[in-house]
Order: structure tokens, then sequence, then C-alpha cells
């Protein structure tokens, strides 16, 4: 695993999966652990975080790519995440356009101009 | 002297921020090639599970073992920057350790076969090495992701493929560009913090001046 490099994550809807999957980022791991988390309408938000944050604890995973609309689900774990590997990525869905404003990291670049900084 | 010349701070202060601009640009240059990249491939994706039926092509069909044919190689820079790297695992590698499969097996295999041999051969050819038969299994599970769905895929689910490895090759710049976009605010921050200590030093040196 070492010498392969890192593994690209991704929680999204079925087509954003399939899209993924279709480019050759998905695995099984030997515990038939998946790198990729398919979102559908019954899936709750603690099963959302809770792949997000094991996907966080693996070291095995360089990128974590995520629908924005699945992304406001669980703002809060994403913004408590400040390393810089794995990068999580907003990327838009179907049915949700991507929005810059919601992004968390334009969002915390956008930071750089509130009146703390000017202080 | 250790404080910088306040015009030189300043300067760097606006290269800095010229460079964080320059950064914000790119990220939304890139950002929009992405978003259109994965618009072209659901569209793509929509058209094959028009023409497959709308079935066809859903979780369902993912394979029960699947192996990756991407990975990154992240790397954290001195600056404190990111460096991802795409590397794809090539289909060529597969075939290769087909064809040296075939040729193991081949000098093991007689010739010419004998259907009506006297007892005695029999008797020697019971004893005789057996052919190790192939496992299929054991070789490399790795896959085009697109046999998932069929043999014979229409073009645009090879086209969605397509698209999506566009969108991965560009997803890894995206990521080592948001945090090169984080260090040079942080950067920045800490100019203006500095700037902000100089402006104080060098106005109370000329009150003292003018008291004096």
């Amino acid at each position: 695993m070492a010498g392969r490099g890192k593994l690209i994550a991704v929680i999204g809807d079925e087509d954003t999966c399939t899209g993924f999957l279709l480019g050759g980022i998905g695995e099984l791991n030997k515990n038939r652990k998946p790198n990729f988390l398919v979102v559908e309408k019954d899936t709750s938000i603690t099963e959302i975080e809770e792949t997000f944050k094991s996907f966080l604890a693996r070291n095995d995973i360089g990128i974590i790519l995520i629908n924005q609309f699945i992304a406001e689900m669980i703002r809060h774990a994403i913004d408590a995440h400040m390393q810089s590997i794995p990068a999580v990525l907003e990327i838009p869905s179907k049915e949700h356009p991507y929005d810059a404003s919601k992004d968390s990291i334009l969002r915390r670049a956008k930071g750089m101009f509130s009146a703390d900084d000017f202080r | 002297m250790g404080v910088p010349e306040p015009e030189e701070s300043f300067l760097s202060l606006d290269a800095k921020l010229l460079r964080f601009m320059d950064q914000l640009e790119l990220l939304e240059e890139k950002r929009a090639t992405l978003n259109s990249l994965i618009e072209q491939g659901w569209f793509s994706l929509s058209k094959a599970r028009y023409s497959m039926g709308n079935k066809h092509v859903s979780a369902l069909q993912y394979a029960s073992e699947i192996e990756p044919l991407v990975c990154v190689h992240a790397r954290t820079l001195d600056n404190g920057e990111a460096e991802f790297c795409i590397e794809r695992v090539t289909q060529s590698k597969e075939s290769g350790k087909d064809e040296r499969s075939v040729e193991d097996i081949g000098p093991q295999e007689e010739g010419v076969r004998r259907r009506n041999k006297p007892k005695k051969d029999i008797a020697r050819s019971e004893k005789a090495p057996e052919v190790t038969p192939v496992k299929k299994n054991d070789q490399n599970p790795q896959q085009d992701p697109l046999k998932w769905f069929g043999i014979l895929v229409p073009q645009s689910l090879k086209q969605a493929q397509l698209s999506f490895k566009q969108v991965i090759e560009l997803s890894a710049e995206i990521a080592a560009l948001q945090i090169a976009i984080l260090n040079t605010r942080q950067e920045l921050k800490n100019s203006m913090k500095d700037k902000h200590a100089l402006q104080k030093k060098t106005s109370t040196a000329q009150v003292d001046k003018v008291a004096d």
C-alpha cells in the first residue's frame, strides 16, 4: 500500500459514485471496506458523518471528494478538519450546482478580509 | 537591522496579496472546468442509461471485488504546501501477466495425445507430475470498471468514463491549489500583523521625536 500511493475516496449520490468508480478510484480492501459511500434518500446523517470520519482516519486516503449538498449536512465535521492530507474537495451534484460561497476552503480564504485580520 | 524597512514589508505584502488573488483566479478557472467535465460525465451516464435501460447503470452493477486503477501520491512540501500526483495503473500489466501464464502452460502439455494407451503407459502417466491448472481467480482482479456494466457497452458510457478520468486528474490539481491558497492566506495574515507592529513602532518613534 505504501509504495502504491494513496486512494481517492468519494461520498456522493449514485451517479457521482458510479462516475468516479468508472474512472477507476474504487477499492474494497481486505476487510471489505469500500472507499466510497453511495448516499441515498434513506442514508442517515450519522452514517455519512461516521464514514467521513473513518475516511479521515484512514492513512491510505489522500483526497476525499464529497458532493456539496452532502457536505452541507456535515459542515461542522468538514470545518473541523484542518490537515492538508487528506484534502477535502467539494463537488457539485446533479440537482445541486456548486456554490463557491458554501465551500469550506473558500470561506476560510474569504475570512482573510474579515475585521479580525486587519487588527 | 533585524526589522525590515516599512517599504520593503509593504512590497512583500503586496506581492503576497497578488499571489493570493492569482491563486484564487486559477482555482475559479479549474473549478469551472471541473464542473463542466462532471456535468458532461453525468450527461453521458444518462445517455448510457437511456440506451441500456434504467437499472443497468446503477450501484447494483458494481463488482464484488474492486481494485483501484488510480492512486494519488501525496507529499507535503517544506513550505507547508502539498503536492498530489495522480498515477494510473496501466491495463497492459494485466495482459502481460496473461501472456506469461499461457507460456508457462505450453511446454508442460504434450503435443499429441494417444487415446488408446497400453496399460503400462497409463500407469506411467498416473505417476507423471500433474499439470497445475491455471487459477483464473488468482490473477489480477483489476479490470476495466466498464465491464461491470456489460461486455458491449455503449459509446456514451465510455465517454462518461473518459470525462470522470479527467475529473480525477483535475481534482488532484484543485486539492493542491486549495492547500496553497490556505498557506498564502496564513502568510498574508502574518505579514499583516508584522506590518501593523511596524507601523505602531514607527508612529511611537515619531511621537517621541516630536516630544523631544
